[in-house]
């Protein structure tokens, strides 16, 4: 009887309920896609056409994400509007990614401007032999920045599979920040987008179209 | 059960409000309890009722003035919007109180 009583977890089951049709993960996987194939620094330097491009293939996915969810969730799950708890809980996010973000900015700005402590950067350096310290420091800031943003993000949603993204996007932007080459981000990107297709077509199975016609009383 | 306890659990059971008590209404009402509003479908996919099932407790609950019901269309889609009200929020609380109160009035076993 207390679990029928349990109303935070009957809120949860109903938030979760909206990320079974997986396309938050397929969106996610195609904004890693994104930016490894239009962020890493091809041999004649950046240019505003890879910004453009980047910020158009963006525009794409979250209007495929967008269309996906109108199209395909609303007529099979239906909509709901969550209340006061959701709404707090998204307040706080906002707060604490804000501050992390700030945080982050703050980190990066002395990165640039190298005040970071010289003596540790050298050891750094020494360990990681030839690579360039500057562009670890920048694929582990770059990586920070991504990694506990989308676990707060996924903590605060109730949205479990972004744990896991955030663990791979993190990897991922190091990957491509690091070794230069969009390789392995695109892997990343595919083992995102790859959990999000399976979850759609079971998605699917499990929510038929119901009929057009049906009186609703 | 003890002697002390077991007249007041009685009467608090008799009080119960029977438009809320029942397993699939007691399932609607928690839900729009802790959302602000959710469409016909929506609710159905949640609770597990079928269509009709779900259509006739949302009539007795909307004749009781628990829910509120707002039919609108989204495209050429019929879409019928349900949240409860003050009222179905005030019976839903005292409902969850009582029947709380029940348990803990009962022994264990």
């Amino acid at each position: 009887m207390t679990n029928q009583f349990n109303l935070k977890e009957i809120e949860r089951k109903a938030v979760r309920s909206t990320y079974q049709d997986g396309l938050l993960d397929i969106y996610l996987g195609l904004v890693v896609v994104c930016m490894s194939v239009f962020v890493f620094r091809p041999s004649g330097g950046y240019s505003p056409q890879n910004l453009f491009l980047m910020l158009a293939a963006f525009c794409m996915a979250y209007m495929l994400f967008w269309a996906g969810k109108k199209f395909i969730t609303l007529p099979r799950m239906g909509q709901v509007r969550f209340g006061a708890i959701r709404k707090q809980k998204n307040a706080t996010l906002g707060l604490i990614l804000g501050l992390v973000i700030l945080v982050q900015v703050a980190i990066v700005g002395l990165t640039a401007a190298g005040r970071l402590i010289p003596a540790l950067g050298e050891q750094v350096a020494a360990f990681f032999g030839a690579r360039n310290v500057e562009i670890l420091l920048v694929a582990a800031v770059g990586s920070l920045f991504v990694g506990p943003g989308m676990m707060l993000m996924a903590y605060f949603t109730d949205y479990q599979h972004g744990y896991y993204i955030a663990v791979l996007m993190s990897i991922a932007v190091f990957l491509m920040i690091y070794l230069n080459q969009p390789l392995y981000p695109l892997l990343i990107g595919s083992l995102i987008i790859l959990p999000g297709l399976l979850s759609l077509a079971a998605f699917l199975r499990k929510y038929p179209l119901p009929d057009q016609d049906a009186a609703h009383e | 059960m003890s002697e002390s306890s077991s007249p007041s659990a009685f009467s608090t059971l008799a009080e119960l409000d029977r438009l809320v008590h029942e397993p699939a209404r007691l399932a609607i009402m928690a839900l729009l309890y802790v959302v602000e509003s959710a469409n016909f479908t929506f609710v159905m996919n949640q609770t597990g009722l079928t269509w009709g099932n779900l259509s006739t407790h949302i009539s007795k609950l909307e004749a009781g003035s628990y829910v509120e019901v707002e039919k609108s269309f989204v495209g050429k889609r019929p879409n019928t919007d349900l949240r409860l009200t003050p009222e179905g929020r005030t019976a839903f609380s005292e409902y969850v109180t009582k029947m709380k109160q029940v348990l803990q009035e009962f022994p264990n076993q």
